[in-house]
């Protein structure tokens, strides 16, 4: 939307640049040129920023994201402006005093009036900034809504943990990874904990990010998702070999499918037709991949990421590949071609699917848990 | 009582090698700083084109993970610690001394430890390549991501023991310019006359002594933790703390900003008034914003923290002091322009790359003040965004700066001119390959990119701006290779450059160049700001050689690089202890030994060989 807003006045700039002046020599337009000449760059970032790139800054889609947006255009802008005008200004001093026949150097050693303006000038502009800041800051301190739906995300080596407070079955907590699901319109108070080093909870378009620090519980600024849709989030603080693979995504849903979720998260899955390649495949998980995987009614470790309604999910392996029937072949059969992940012991194993010698499943085995995975679903 | 006590003689010959071994001298130290500092600059330099490479397409598979995150560590630690540091040493070396009218510094011998525990700290950790790998847990090195627990191979504990190494060789540095700018000054060259090169030195020096302890004590507990099981950082026990690091990290990190930038500053102040004819503009304010940068540097750490948690007020407070510091910044900015302007501007190499240095890092600071607006920073914080601001201040900022050094007193260093012509296309393909690396880096992070991936997918649509920042990133080198062969060819037969080619105004250009080893035959009387502009005195010939001949300099000593050699091998020790503990515990014996053995040969070393003889003679 922004991408189609922006482009054409971006266009406008870009032709007001360019339109000669009559008047060079006239401070005036020439401010204005340089004015424009900003404003051009910063819609060009803007253009750019827009477009098909899903971790974007510069698309908004809550109120908090839209609140530090607005701050960010503004300091964006002054910066621009001051730029230009003193790399504006030092193009006009080595033009006009180059060295030329006659030219004298004037011996100044100083100018106490000159000096005191131009501290005091970025002095106000800095105060300007400040204010924003120190009012945003405040806010930030607020306490949630009422209604806000609390979450507590968990930063694991490298993969996210969502757990929701009270709406597991029994009251307990309603536990999912990778894949974060909120309502529209309703305030999200999320809680930021880390398994083992530190992590950072970043979703651009929707909140700025905040870290996970082991031993310590932050509070991420609360939003309100003001848009239906999936939303892409990043680890943003380097967490080791796969931290450049340590993504989620948050479905921002409709009421009524987010409720529907929550329920279905919490029933135990339809138990497969017997003889079917599924039932072969939940026997698999039993045996293998219910050591570490919680699926909700079926088993109960929870040192993987937990899979109930995996097969809803759109992404696998922390939001790094399409949650197509052939990419889950290729992460369970040999995780470590996809992800740089350390042999330690809480890590996920290599099956080694197709090297006779020290293979642990074999190729049939993983077609059978794929489907079998592909198989939890809503009802 | 023998003088000579140690199994050492003290050297006396300056010649060959060992000339350089033993070398006290503090024009020699300066080069063997500069030398070293080049070096890690082309391999920092190559690790940067290898991420490069990676990066340039989606999904790229040039090097592994590990290998990336290697990369990019030791390109951090290797730019900051091995070339920006050294680099501004060198020029400390060189030509504090020379431009307050001094014969050498303060304290010749600690001088020389202090360039071999850099270069001992500095092989020891890149040794680390041949044993186990790079490090590869990022230059800040965030806790409990270097605690043993998560870092498998030993090489976090080699970049441990090397930037400790190489940290006490800086403190000690520290002490030695403060006491040699306190004490060496020619007679009337009050503080008040100085030239803002060694003015920006002093204060840096004090940058040095009060922000090195915290990174030492940082140190010193990530040892205990991964050597000896202490708890300081690992939160897996009671009682540990992984933000302590940050904190005491950036206590020393935010400094360290400023004593990789503040050479920069001092050199650009004292080219601008050469090449625009004119005095400095407000000489005073821009001494005075100097200090002020230094002082507000020590408060403004957690700016490097605020999306780790902090509460708001400190949150407040630290965005508050954040943008307090650009205004001495701005004001040294506006200066320099008002000391161009109503000159006479000669556009010679090194005026060039001040204009770079000036334009460039004025983009960086502001984009510096982007991302003091909290809010901002929460979507900008470890973004590309970030890798293009500190580029902007450490590449378009210091590396511009120090460059310009480099052909300002390249001249007095060796006596030749760098060529004009050749330093004129290596400037234009360095400005216009920096800004093409790290300008689209910004919309990079606008567009979300975190820095230190390793790869990205498609989706993520970066790949376009990635591929014109690798491109960028080769112009870059290509501008080197034209700085190399620049050095390469007028070292042997560039333009003889006389004692004062720019018809500069400081001290040192009132002496031949190279200078003689004691400097100033007869050290100078100044009266002014403008030694050679404001006084006939210094602006002719140097005086002659006094009556007694040359003056008397220290002799080399051989007890330095012993000293460096026994404490980077006690460091080495400890490594071996990891792996086989009674080899480990000989080595650190031997070797502390040997570093003991040092100091007390250093501390009862006769002033010079010949006085050993002449106790001898009176026996």
């Amino acid at each position: 939307m922004i991408c189609v807003t922006i482009a054409p006045l971006a266009r406008g700039y870009a032709t007001n640049v360019t339109t000669p002046t009559a008047h060079p020599q006239n401070l005036a337009a020439t401010l204005r040129r340089l004015l424009y000449f900003a404003l051009a760059a910063v819609a060009l970032v803007a253009v750019l920023a827009s477009c098909d790139t899903p971790l974007t800054t510069f698309e908004p889609r809550s109120d908090a994201a839209q609140r530090v947006h607005t701050i960010y255009i503004f300091v964006i802008v002054a910066a621009s402006i001051v730029g230009f005008l003193v790399l504006a200004g030092m193009a006009y001093i080595l033009w006009r005093y180059r060295e030329r026949p006659g030219q004298k150097a004037q011996q100044i050693h100083g100018n106490a009036t000159l000096e005191i303006t131009w501290t005091v000038i970025p002095i106000l502009i800095l105060i300007a900034i400040a204010i924003p800041t120190i009012v945003w800051i405040a806010g930030t301190t607020a306490d949630p809504d009422e209604d806000a739906l609390h979450i507590e995300a968990v930063g694991h080596q490298w993969w996210f943990e969502f757990r929701y407070p009270g709406l597991g079955p029994n009251g307990e907590d309603l536990v999912t990874a990778n894949e974060l699901r909120v309502p529209v319109g309703r305030q999200v108070a999320i809680t930021l904990e880390a398994k083992d080093v530190i992590h950072s909870f970043w979703v651009p378009q929707l909140v700025g990010k905040t870290d996970m620090v082991p031993g310590r519980t932050n509070i991420l600024e609360k939003f309100t998702p003001t848009e239906i849709g999936t939303f892409y989030g990043q680890c943003a603080e380097f967490c080791g070999s796969a931290h450049a693979l340590m993504r989620f995504r948050v479905h921002v849903d409709s009421h009524a499918d987010f409720d529907r979720w929550v329920e279905n998260m919490n029933a135990a899955p339809v138990e497969p037709e017997a003889g079917s390649v599924e039932a072969a495949g939940a026997r698999v998980f039993g045996n293998f991949c219910a050591r570490c995987h919680t699926i909700e009614g079926v088993s109960t470790e929870d040192i993987g990421p937990n899979l109930t309604l995996f097969g809803d999910r759109a992404t696998l392996g922390a939001g790094i590949l399409d949650s197509t029937p052939e990419n889950l072949k290729a992460w369970v059969s040999n995780i470590r071609d996809i992800k740089p992940v350390l042999e330690t012991t809480n890590a996920m194993p290599t099956f080694y699917v197709g090297d006779p010698l020290i293979d642990q499943l074999t190729e049939a085995q993983v077609d059978q848990v794929v489907a079998y995975l592909k198989s939890l679903k809503l009802r | 009582m023998a003088a000579n006590i140690g199994i050492l003689r003290r050297p006396v010959s300056t010649e060959g090698v060992w000339g350089w071994i033993t070398t006290v001298d503090h024009k020699r130290i300066g080069i063997l700083y500069g030398v070293s500092a080049f070096i890690f600059f082309l391999i920092g330099g190559i690790e940067a084109l290898l991420m490069r490479v990676q990066l340039a397409q989606p999904d790229g598979t040039f090097v592994e993970a590990g290998t990336f995150n290697a990369l990019f560590t030791m390109h951090g630690t290797t730019m900051v610690f091995m070339v920006v540091m050294p680099a501004g040493a060198a020029f400390f070396n060189f030509l504090v001394p020379l431009m307050i009218g001094a014969r050498d510094v303060a304290f010749p011998r600690l001088n020389a430890l202090s360039y071999w525990l850099f270069i001992f700290g500095a092989i020891l950790m890149n040794f680390s390549f041949f044993k186990a790998a790079f490090p590869d847990v990022g230059w800040f090195g965030y806790a409990p991501l270097t605690t043993s627990e998560y870092t498998l191979s030993s090489s976090t504990d080699y970049w441990v023991l090397g930037l400790q190494i190489m940290g006490i060789g800086t403190t000690a540095a520290g002490f030695n310019f403060v006491i040699t700018i306190l004490n060496m000054r020619a007679p009337g060259m009050t503080l008040m006359r100085m030239p803002l090169f060694p003015w920006m030195t002093l204060i840096v020096s004090f940058l040095i002594i009060f922000a090195f302890p915290p990174l030492t004590i940082a140190l010193t507990l990530l040892l205990f933790d991964r050597f000896f099981g202490t708890n300081f950082f690992d939160t897996a026990g009671a009682g540990a703390d992984p933000l302590l690091w940050q904190h005491l990290f950036w206590i020393f990190g935010h400094p360290e900003v400023y004593i990789l930038i503040l050479p920069a500053m001092g050199i650009v102040s004292d080219i601008l008034p050469t090449f625009s004819r004119k005095p400095l503009f407000g000489y005073t304010t821009v001494v005075f914003a100097g200090a002020v940068i230094a002082f507000l540097g020590f408060g403004v750490w957690a700016h490097h923290m605020f999306t780790t948690g902090l509460g708001a007020w400190a949150t407040a407070a630290f965005a508050g002091a954040t943008m307090a510091i650009g205004v001495p910044t701005g004001v040294k900015i506006f200066n320099w322009l008002a000391t161009l302007w109503g000159g006479s501007i000669q556009f010679k190499t090194p005026l060039l790359f001040a204009l770079g240095f000036i334009s460039m890092f004025m983009l960086g600071g502001l984009s510096g003040v982007m991302h003091a607006a909290v809010p901002v920073d929460t979507q900008q914080q470890d973004t590309y965004f970030i890798v293009a601001h500190f580029h902007y201040v450490l590449f378009g900022g210091s590396i511009f700066g120090l460059t310009a050094g480099i052909y300002y007193w390249f001249p007095k260093m060796t006596g030749r001119m760098l060529s004009e012509r050749i330093g004129k296309v290596h400037f234009w393909v360095m400005f216009i390959g920096f800004n093409m690396t790290f300008m689209p880096m910004h919309i990079l992070g606008v567009l979300g990119m975190p820095r230190r991936v390793y790869t990205y997918s498609v989706d993520q649509n970066w790949a376009g701006l990635n591929l014109f920042v690798s491109i960028g990133a080769f112009v870059i080198a290509v501008s080197i290779l034209l700085l190399i062969i620049n050095i390469v060819r007028s070292a042997r037969k560039g333009e003889a450059a006389g004692m004062n080619p720019w018809a500069a105004a400081t001290l040192e250009w009132a002496i031949p160049s190279p200078p003689p080893h004691y400097n100033f035959a007869v050290i100078p009387t100044v009266r002014s700001q403008h030694p050679l502009w404001d006084e006939e005195a210094n602006a002719v010939e140097p005086p002659p050689l006094p009556a007694h001949g040359e003056p008397h300099m220290p002799d080399p000593s051989y007890w330095p690089i012993v000293i460096a050699l026994g404490i980077t091998m006690v460091a080495g020790g400890l490594l071996i202890w990891q792996a086989n503990t009674w080899l480990g515990l000989l080595v650190i014996a031997v070797f502390g030994f040997v570093g003991i053995r040092g100091i007390y040969g250093w501390v009862f070393e006769p002033v010079a060989e010949e006085s050993a003889e002449r106790v001898h003679a009176h026996h």
